[in-house]
């Protein structure tokens, strides 16, 4: 039987953590609890992070907006900072898992099961967000980059819990999006994946550009290359299509039951030319 | 709506839904007998080996255990089998795919059980194993047909008991009860007399639930749990390791015609991959060699089929019994060959397809009503079709549009050999209620509803004043399986002979009744049943139904009529085996479906943006259940087209649940428009045919086909997936490119 | 543990293990077998029951969670023994036919139109895209769920 603790404060879980080693953290559960009755370990006790207000907080200044961990999916969704400027990660949230899924599931969830497939780390890599982490003794930040250090593995050490995501705001008239590419159109791990952000001058000319692509690798994804090709160019077709074949042989996907590695380099490719219909 | 008289025709509210929308429905999976026990069963690690010891001693001793079997325990023939008896219940020496059973445990709590369950050892010698039905076969591009898993929402679920006189009674979700009890019986040497099969609602079946799933586990742990009730229910990962599937096919067409465009010759193989156990296979099999030519007159035809054994799970029934198998590969051959003769398609298919007279590719005459012209040329007059290409020359950037269509027909009923029988029951209570005493399983198509509007037509009662009886073999009569297109056809028209013995007696009686009352004799004539009551109709006197009842005994409150379905006596002048495996039917319900869709060029994600089906399934009783047959069959088939693959490598099985094993949900399935072509049915109670698999045949060819004018090439095996349809559509622009 | 919740409106202790699901809480220790479970990993939706209004997935929650919230289940829904709009449209529209999916697409539903009372025909089948069902191919499902918006906004 696991033993579940509901602290109130972030006091309480360090106090609980460390009388209970070898527990685990649990936030909204859709990856924990799918993966132990899957592989059928237990670990002797769950910290549950549902109850510390905290983590559960969303502030913003005029630069970056804060996201406690506990955020759920459902809540960043009615978020208007993130719907209005954030707009690649609302697009992620709003094609994560289902309803119920996105009610329960968090960022902090999201982030830490660092799976290739994760719906919230390109739009996180493009916007270049950091990860606040902390344990009893200790306080650190780290961008996402650094975050995630392979498939499903982060810089966490035992005893540190991930408690915000800082977002430095997007300069207005940036324009960000994700494009998912799954098996289905709801409840849809991806199969391939793409979080842009990009600003324009006055003449349709890239300015900046940041792309980054899921399920393409084993982790997410970057092509400084490919983001230098179209800076200073305007998105036609053709320089999209161009772009498209240095992504193609840039990412480094796999094959899985979901796709084939030559599915996922064609595809990561393509999604490209969807910003030639963008505004 | 509940105050009206039920009358065939109308849109009577479904019984069921009352209690399914509360909760209160209590399914098999939902019976939870005080003091149960839990059993499961123990899983070969090997597709085929031999079973060298199974050391059950540690499971034996875990506390909390209360048993743990093998076929030792088992005193019957320890097979099962619906035609061919195969299947042994717990595998004595040899294990043939991974689904396969080795032993059971009963214990206090899952938890317990799935630990006993991991401490049974087993020594095994591992055998050659075959998977590849027929790898010889794969030249030329067949059309290949992977296997799909029902994936019905209740798993596979039971309880069993043994009552104070040692009767077995079970309660499970199965689509055959009456034949359960005598595979049991059979099985593990129980008389038949001695079980009884209770069926409540299904939590869906689609020919999954057609014969033993957990009912003879039940059966055996009921005999050794020291007078416990005992439980078992399918974990999802359970359900698609040891349940059936549908068959996979490799299917190889040459289709010719002449100038004119006049079918003239078929030559086709159709070869199933059965799995471990026939289960159904043999007549999966002759369902779609009867089905291979599609609606046609083509006049020379050979159609060979093989069904072959293999190390893969096992393949049973599943709704369209190989119908949708055949139909995929002969409605795109026709598309091919109406492309390169150069005609339309659906004139193709309006020059070449049967009305009543004919005889079909696989020498069936069609001597019942035959709607498939009526359906097409409704599909050719509709916008959709008349339209297509400038829909599809609209569409957005980076999307290409296809329309494609597919003409289908289906066999109702069991065929010319296994009696097509239903023997149905209706009382009338000393309340004056009426009780109808349905033999056959609902399994969610709303067959047990229908009967329900039948015998509320005929003896002109409301929904308030009727119960069922679901099959139950204590109190139902035997009538046969759920499936084959047949619960309502056959059923229902036992059920009409009850329903008007039944009237006709309560008149009698009643008019013996009001002659006491007026002291002059009355008529049976001048009554009519109103809800509740007989009314003399001159005077608008009223008695009640209770009171009629009084003039009657139990025997006389009862009627029950047995109804056999009229068969095709036509011999096939070759494969005389065919006939005991159900060719040929007599009656079939015909369609076609015309589909419109959309695919992403960046991604080959396809979206259904239209679809329309037009069946002739005979008259139809209530409009809302025929439409839910329609869509549920429709959505069925698109999910088999567009997502679901049951990938097998090995023998095991990679798409084990529903992370993996895709669905379609709600986003994927487009509002479908069912457009009825009500052709009267001479055989068919109140003119109606069959309407529950007829539904499942076109959605894949009919995307397929529009698919094919969209990649401009074809892709030859299911289910067309985003990353193949990806793949053709570069394929061809390379090909533009050169 | 003991755990203290209001289940269906009625206030309600119960000594469970805390590391039970809610599903098996439910089911077996509250007798209320209306919510399902079809996949217990949260494919499908059978399952869901309201916790503080919202759909959850009672597969992938854990008994001691519920401590101190409110619950509702397919049971509870109904009121005084008038059915929910919700549930009522199910029966109208023909939304029903196993029926095994109908509880959670009905609580899916009933979340869906608290978060959104004028929802489209899109934003409906967005609404219960956690939910499978294998039989009704979800087009009633959606004419109900339609039909009820508009009665729950007093339009006939
Ligand atoms: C049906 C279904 C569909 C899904 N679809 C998608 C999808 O489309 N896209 C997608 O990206 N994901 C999907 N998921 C996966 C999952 O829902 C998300 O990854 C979700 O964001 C996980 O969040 P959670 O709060 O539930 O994490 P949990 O399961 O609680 O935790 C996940 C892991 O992170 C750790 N953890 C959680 N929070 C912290 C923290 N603050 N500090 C340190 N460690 C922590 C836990 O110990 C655990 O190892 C799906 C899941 C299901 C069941
Ligand atoms: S049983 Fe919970 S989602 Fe399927
Ligand atoms: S009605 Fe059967 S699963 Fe939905």
């Amino acid at each position: 039987m696991m033993e579940i603790f509901f602290p109130d404060s972030l006091d309480e879980l360090w106090a609980i953590m460390s009388a209970n080693p070898g527990g685990a953290v649990m936030a909204g559960g859709t990856d924990l609890l799918v993966r132990i009755r899957k592989t059928g370990r237990k670990p002797p006790a769950l910290f549950c992070l549902e109850r510390i207000d905290e983590l559960k907080q969303i502030r913003e200044n005029e630069k970056v907006i804060f996201i406690g961990a506990y955020v759920t999916h459902q809540r960043l969704l009615e978020n208007l900072t993130v719907q209005k400027r954030l707009r690649a990660l609302w697009d992620a949230v709003s094609v994560l898992g289902s309803p119920p899924v996105r009610h329960s599931g968090t960022i902090g969830g999201n982030l830490c099961t660092a799976s290739p497939a994760g719906d919230t780390l390109p739009p996180l890599y493009v916007f270049g967000a950091e990860v606040d982490i902390r344990s009893k003794s200790n306080k650190r930040s780290v961008s996402v980059a650094e975050f995630i250090t392979g498939p499903g593995r982060t810089s966490l050490h035992s005893g540190e819990i991930v408690t915000r995501v800082s977002i430095p705001l997007p300069a207005p008239g940036t324009i960000s999006r994700y494009y998912k590419a799954g098996k289905r159109k709801a409840m849809a791990i991806t199969v391939a994946s793409m979080a842009v952000q990009a600003k324009k001058d006055e003449n349709g000319i890239i300015e900046l550009i940041k792309l980054a692509w899921g399920s393409a690798g084993a982790t997410v994804v970057t092509l400084p290359e490919a983001e230098e090709f179209l800076r200073g160019h305007t998105l036609s077709e053709e320089r999209l299509r161009q772009a498209g074949k240095l992504v193609s042989a840039g990412v480094t996907p796999i094959d899985d039951i979901r796709g084939s590695a030559a599915y996922r380099r064609m595809v990561a490719g393509n999604l490209l030319l969807r910003l030639a219909h963008e505004n | 709506m509940l105050r009206e008289p039920l009358t065939v025709g109308m849109n009577a509210p479904r019984a069921d839904a009352f209690t399914k929308v509360t909760g209160k429905e209590q399914y098999a999976a939902d019976y939870y007998p005080p003091n149960l026990l839990w059993c499961g069963v123990k899983r070969p690690s090997y597709a085929h080996a031999l079973i060298r010891s199974i050391d059950i001693s540690r499971a034996k001793e875990m506390p909390g255990v209360a048993a743990v079997l093998t076929h030792k325990d088992i005193s019957g023939s320890n097979r099962l089998g619906i035609l061919e008896k195969d299947q042994p219940v717990l595998a004595e020496d040899t294990v043939r795919h991974y689904g396969d059973s080795i032993a059971l445990v009963l214990a206090e709590s899952r938890y317990t059980l799935q630990q006993a369950l991991e401490l049974i050892s087993v020594e095994y010698e591992p055998l050659p194993a075959v998977f590849d039905p027929e790898a010889a076969m794969l030249e030329d591009a067949p059309v290949l047909h992977p296997g799909r898993k029902h994936a019905f929402l209740e798993t596979e679920a039971g309880v069993a008991w043994l009552e104070d006189d040692g009767a077995l009674v079970i309660v499970a979700s199965t689509q055959t009860p009456f034949r359960d009890r005598t595979e049991i019986s059979h099985a593990l040497g129980i008389p038949s007399c001695r079980i009884r099969v209770i069926a409540p609602y299904l939590g869906g079946g689609f020919g999954g639930k057609d014969g033993i799933t957990v009912q003879a586990f039940l059966a055996l742990a009921a005999q050794h749990s020291g007078g416990r009730p005992v439980k078992m229910w399918y974990s999802r990962e359970e359900s698609f390791l040891a349940g059936t599937k549908r068959h996979p096919a490799i299917l190889k067409y040459s289709l010719g015609c002449d100038q004119e465009g006049i079918l003239h010759a078929l030559d086709c193989r159709i070869v199933m991959d059965t799995g471990a156990y026939a289960s159904l296979g043999c007549e999966v099999l002759a369902l779609a060699m009867e089905h291979a030519g599609g609606p046609y007159r083509i006049p020379h035809a050979s159609i060979e089929g093989i069904a072959v054994y293999t190390n893969n799970p096992v393949a049973g029934a599943f709704r369209g019994f190989g119908a949708p198998q055949a139909h995929a590969a002969i409605e795109q051959v026709i598309d091919e060959l109406a492309r390169i003769a150069g005609f339309d398609p659906l004139e193709f298919r309006l020059k070449n397809a049967v009305s009543r007279g004919d005889t079909t590719p696989s020498g069936v005459t069609l001597t019942q009503s035959t709607g498939i012209l009526a359906c097409l040329e409704t599909a050719r007059d509709s916008a959709a079709w008349r339209e297509r290409e400038r829909w599809e020359s609209l569409a957005p950037p980076f999307k290409k549009r296809g329309t494609g269509i597919a003409a289908i027909n289906h066999g109702i009923g069991y065929g010319p050999v296994i009696p097509d029988n239903a023997n149905a029951k209706i009382e009338l209570t000393g309340e004056g209620r009426l009780i109808i005493y349905a033999g056959v399983s609902d399994m969610g198509q709303g067959n047990a509803a229908t009967y329900l509007q039948i015998a509320g037509d005929i003896l002109s009662q409301t929904l308030d004043n009727m119960e069922l009886v679901l099959p139950d073999t204590a109190q139902t009569l035997p009538s046969g399986s759920s499936s084959a297109s047949r619960t309502t056809f056959t059923f229902g028209n036992a059920l009409i002979g009850a329903a008007q013995a039944l009237r006709k007696r309560i008149l009698e009686r009643a008019s013996l009744l009001f002659t006491y009352q007026f002291f002059e004799h009355v008529r049976a004539e001048d009554l009519g049943l109103v809800p509740g009551h007989v009314r003399h109709i001159p005077t608008g006197r009223e008695i009640h139904l209770s009171f009629v009842s009084t003039t009657m005994d139990q025997s006389e409150r009862t009627a029950a009529n047995s109804y056999t379905c009229p068969v095709n006596r036509q011999k096939p002048p070759t494969g005389g085996s065919l006939r005991i495996h159900g060719y040929p039917h007599r009656v079939y319900s015909f369609g076609v479906n015309l589909v419109r869709l959309e695919a992403d060029i960046l991604t080959g994600e396809v979206t259904v943006c239209d679809f329309i089906a037009f069946t002739d399934a005979g008259r139809i009783i209530n409009p809302e259940l025929f439409d839910q047959q329609v869509h549920g069959g429709i959505a069925q088939g698109l999910g088999y087209t567009l997502f679901e693959d049951f990938l097998v490598s090995e023998g095991r099985i990679l798409t084990g649940d529903f992370g993996a094993y895709i669905l379609p949900t709600a986003l994927d399935i487009p509002d479908i428009q069912s457009i009825a072509i009500p052709l009267q049915e001479e055989d068919g109670p109140y003119g109606m045919k069959g309407v529950g698999e007829i539904t499942i045949n076109g959605a894949f060819p009919a995307v397929a086909n529009a698919l094919a004018r969209v990649c401009k090439t074809r892709i030859s095996s299911g289910p067309l997936t985003a990353e193949k349809v990806l793949a053709a559509i570069s394929r061809n622009e390379v090909g533009k490119n050169r | 543990m003991k755990i203290n919740f209001l289940l269906n409106g009625k206030e309600t202790e119960i000594e469970i293990e805390p590391d039970r699901r809610v599903i098996d809480l439910l089911r077996e220790e509250c007798g209320l077998t209306g919510s399902k479970e079809c996949c217990g990993a949260g494919e499908c939706g059978a399952c869901t029951i309201l916790v503080d209004g919202e759909s959850r997935l009672s597969c992938l929650m854990l008994a001691a969670q519920l401590e101190g919230r409110e619950v509702i289940t397919i049971e509870g829904l109904a009121k005084d023994g008038c059915f929910h709009v919700v549930q009522q449209a199910f029966v109208d529209y023909g939304a029903v036919q196993c029926g095994f999916c109908t509880p959670g697409m009905i609580l899916a539903a009933v979340d869906l139109l608290r978060r959104n009372p004028t929802p489209s025909r899109e934003q409906i089948r967005e609404g219960i895209s956690g939910n499978i069902c294998r039989c009704t191919g979800y087009q009633k499902i959606v004419d109900a769920v339609y039909f009820a918006s508009l009665a729950l906004q007093g339009v006939n």
